[in-house]
């Protein structure tokens, strides 16, 4: 089955805005957005530019808040100091904008687009990754998240598509799953969640298998997971280089 | 997906065509021609040459279309620019094409090349294999590629990147004891696929276990698709050369840079149930345990270990360990019937189970089949037992080793007993011992019990079969 028609418009409208900007990776509302179309709980969000007033632009999100800086040259948003959480009210929202846009300013770059999203409830920080494989073509990848997902290194990959059991497996396969479960009188998490999440980009019909897949590398970190569910809470979509889609694997 | 492809004619073909024997020297074609009568190739041999009238004792063809009939398998050995123009010449007079000839897609220079002979092959419509690859082994069919390959037909079906590789597995192979059904040395896999080739053995009924070296997927796509379709179904052992350096891509995300270039071999191994190992002798190791036990049998985790030498069974212990495998419990009966057999000093009758050699000589040995019964009694073990053959030899008033090796054989036929026998013969490399262990070793592995050098070597082997998904989970594989 393709995707379905909303996820594939969606995804053509976020291509052309980044090519016409010359941009290899989508910006993260982007990215949500697409997320979301496919089914992925993502929070609650609005876009501000530096000017907007804050407490008309939040009267719908719920605090606390989180902001981030909307930029092509932000990589790793965190290491440039382009996040700021747990924010109680639209003062400090305001606050955090102007320091995020100072903070940038110092390193050349001129932001003027922001996210601003509710906290998202606490759980286990996970990551979900898509990627070609040169040999085997689209892959899935799921992993111990946050910002020390490098240093931990507790990650499973499965070539796609996955099944049900796959994804199950990719779970059990975690040194973490422990956690997942529970460990030391804390709720276990919803793992049927993390699992329909991994269907999502990695199933028979998901994004990963789909005919004309724009992307070469997928990062959804961090993926925050608890008893009552799974979050998106931030996305990495890379382009493939070129747009030509042949499968030199096939 | 495409409908499989019909190898029949490649492991049984009715007649062999050979391009590039030399009437002068002694070429590719040459050995190649030599090997095929040796082995007793029983169909017509048909060497094509532009002006020889005979070669190696065969009458020659001046060309493919002045052939009596289409053959079903062509061996071409000529200069790698030759190449193209041979195969569109074949057109209607061959099914199968084996290009050893080099210079192809292995070098900068040969990709364009390759290329050409691809499109030569659809021209022709006939499928090649290879380029740059040493032929195809097919005891059923009478072919082979190589001398000192056995005649006699196996039930393992292999398919190997490697030609030189390929005949390593052949016949260090036959001297651990495997029979093989068929060897096909794929090359740079230019036109037909290892996977077209896998997907034949999982779907005729003469295979029963499958060997793959691999250092590339060639076509990884349908390589996964295949597995994963046939999972399950028989076992599939991977020998994997190589890092791709492919894989090593220039990654911006978290899960480009934590993939590496094992990532997808990983993913391949746990999502299609392969048996993954790390050595040649491993390789072939594993093939020889599943060719003994069947492929059905899953190996039980628990291990009884029963021989002479105590730090032989203490250091075995520890591999079995290593490789995820325990040391099992007796079960009550069979210590009662071990105590009842009132085993001199020195001997431990807990597992593992000690005996000195000195002690085995009660009963002109036949105390060993005693043991063994005892032992059987503790249900879904798996009795591995080692004997240090310079030590058992050197009472030579009795026959003790070949008395230990009956008791063995009997028990394995034994209808009554379902115990998953393993034999260690430990040799101090002595010619005089290499040689009896020669001959023990052909019976025992006859009988369905693998033969290890080794209790180490048993463990990696053992232990590589149950850590896969085919030997924990295996027949519950599906094909759909």
């Amino acid at each position: 089955m393709p995707l379905a028609q909303d996820v594939t418009q969606i995804i053509a409208k976020c291509i052309q805005a980044a090519q016409a900007e010359g941009r290899s990776a989508l910006l993260e509302p982007e990215g949500k957005q697409i997320l979301c179309a496919l089914g992925f709980d993502v929070p609650n969000g609005v876009v501000v530019k530096a000017d907007n007033n804050l407490v008309l632009e939040l009267r719908h999100l719920r605090p606390p808040y989180a902001i981030k800086a909307v930029s092509a040259q932000v990589i790793h948003k965190s290491d440039f100091g382009a996040v700021k959480l747990g924010l109680p009210d639209p003062e400090t929202v305001e606050q955090a904008r102007n320091d995020i846009q100072g903070a940038l300013l110092d390193r050349g770059i001129n932001a003027d687009t922001f996210l601003v999203e509710e906290m998202a409830q606490p759980g286990v920080e996970l990551v979900i990754g898509g990627l070609i494989d040169p040999e085997f073509g689209p892959m899935i990848m799921l992993g111990l998240g946050g910002i020390f997902v490098e240093i931990y290194k507790d990650v499973v990959f499965r070539i796609c598509p996955i099944d049900a059991s796959d994804a199950s497996d990719m779970v059990e396969s975690l040194a973490a799953v422990a956690l997942l479960k529970g460990a030391r009188g804390r709720k276990a998490v919803n793992l049927d969640c993390i699992k329909q999440c991994l269907l999502l980009l990695g199933g028979e019909d998901g994004l990963m298998m789909s005919k004309s897949m724009p992307f070469s590398e997928i990062d959804i970190n961090p993926f925050i997971a608890n008893a009552t569910g799974a979050v998106a809470v931030d996305a990495r979509f890379i382009l493939k280089l070129n747009r030509d889609h042949h499968d030199s694997t096939n | 997906m495409t409908a499989p492809t019909d190898f029949d004619a490649l492991f049984r073909p009715r007649a062999v065509a050979v391009v590039g024997a030399s009437a002068t020297t002694v070429s590719g074609g040459n050995r190649f021609l030599r090997h095929l009568k040796n082995f007793g190739y029983q169909g017509p041999i048909w060497p094509i040459h532009p002006k020889a009238a005979e070669i190696e004792g065969f009458k020659a063809y001046a060309s493919f279309q002045a052939l009596p009939e289409q053959v079903d398998y062509a061996f071409v050995a000529v200069n790698a620019q030759q190449v193209p123009e041979v195969i569109r010449s074949a057109r209607g007079k061959a099914k199968f094409i084996q290009v050893m000839s080099s210079g192809f897609s292995e070098t900068d220079s040969g990709k364009a090349l390759e290329k050409e002979l691809v499109k030569a092959a659809i021209d022709a419509d006939v499928r090649v294999i290879g380029p740059n690859c040493l032929g195809t082994y097919s005891p059923s069919g009478g072919l082979t590629f190589t001398a000192g390959a056995a005649k006699e037909v196996g039930s393992i079906g292999i398919v190997s990147q490697s030609g030189g590789l390929g005949v390593d597995i052949l016949r260090r192979g036959k001297n651990k004891g495997l029979l093989f059904g068929g060897l096909v040395t794929v090359g740079n896999c230019a036109d037909v696929k290892p996977a077209e080739i896998l997907e034949y053995y999982f779907t005729s009924n003469q295979f029963h276990t499958i060997g793959v070296y691999l250092e590339t997927a060639m076509g990884g796509r349908r390589l996964f698709e295949i597995l994963r379709k046939y999972r399950g179904v028989k076992p599939v052992v991977l020998l994997k050369g190589g890092s791709t350096a492919a894989g090593q891509m220039a990654a911006i995300s978290h899960t480009g840079a934590l993939a590496g270039s094992q990532a997808a071999w990983q993913a391949l191994e746990t999502q299609t149930n392969l048996i993954s190992t790390a050595t040649l002798d491993e390789f072939l190791d594993v093939l020889l345990t599943l060719q003994c036990v069947g492929a059905a049998q899953q190996l039980a985790d628990g291990v009884v270990l029963f021989g002479n030498g105590g730090g032989t069974s203490v250091l075995g212990a520890d591999a079995f360990s290593r490789h995820g495998l325990r040391l099992a419990n007796l079960s009550q009966h069979s210590a009662h019937a071990l105590d009842a057999l009132n085993l001199p000093a020195g001997s431990s009758v807990a597992n593992p189970i000690d005996v000195p050699a000195g002690a085995l000589q009660q009963d002109s040995g036949n105390i060993a089949g005693k043991i063994l019964s005892a032992l059987t009694l503790t249900p879904g073990a798996m009795i591995v037992i080692h004997i240090n053959m310079t030590v058992v030899t050197s009472f030579s008033h009795v026959d003790m080793l070949g008395n230990l090796i009956d008791a063995v054989m009997k028990l394995r036929t034994d209808a009554w007993s379902a115990a998953l026998l393993v034999l260690v013969l430990r040799s101090d490399g002595d010619t005089e011992m290499e040689q009896i262990k020669r001959k023990y070793r052909q019976l025992a592995i006859a009988a369905g019990i693998p033969v290890f050098n080794e209790l180490s070597e048993a463990a990696v082997a053992i232990g590589a079969i149950r850590r896969s998904r085919f030997g924990s989970v295996a027949k519950s594989g599906s094909l759909s």
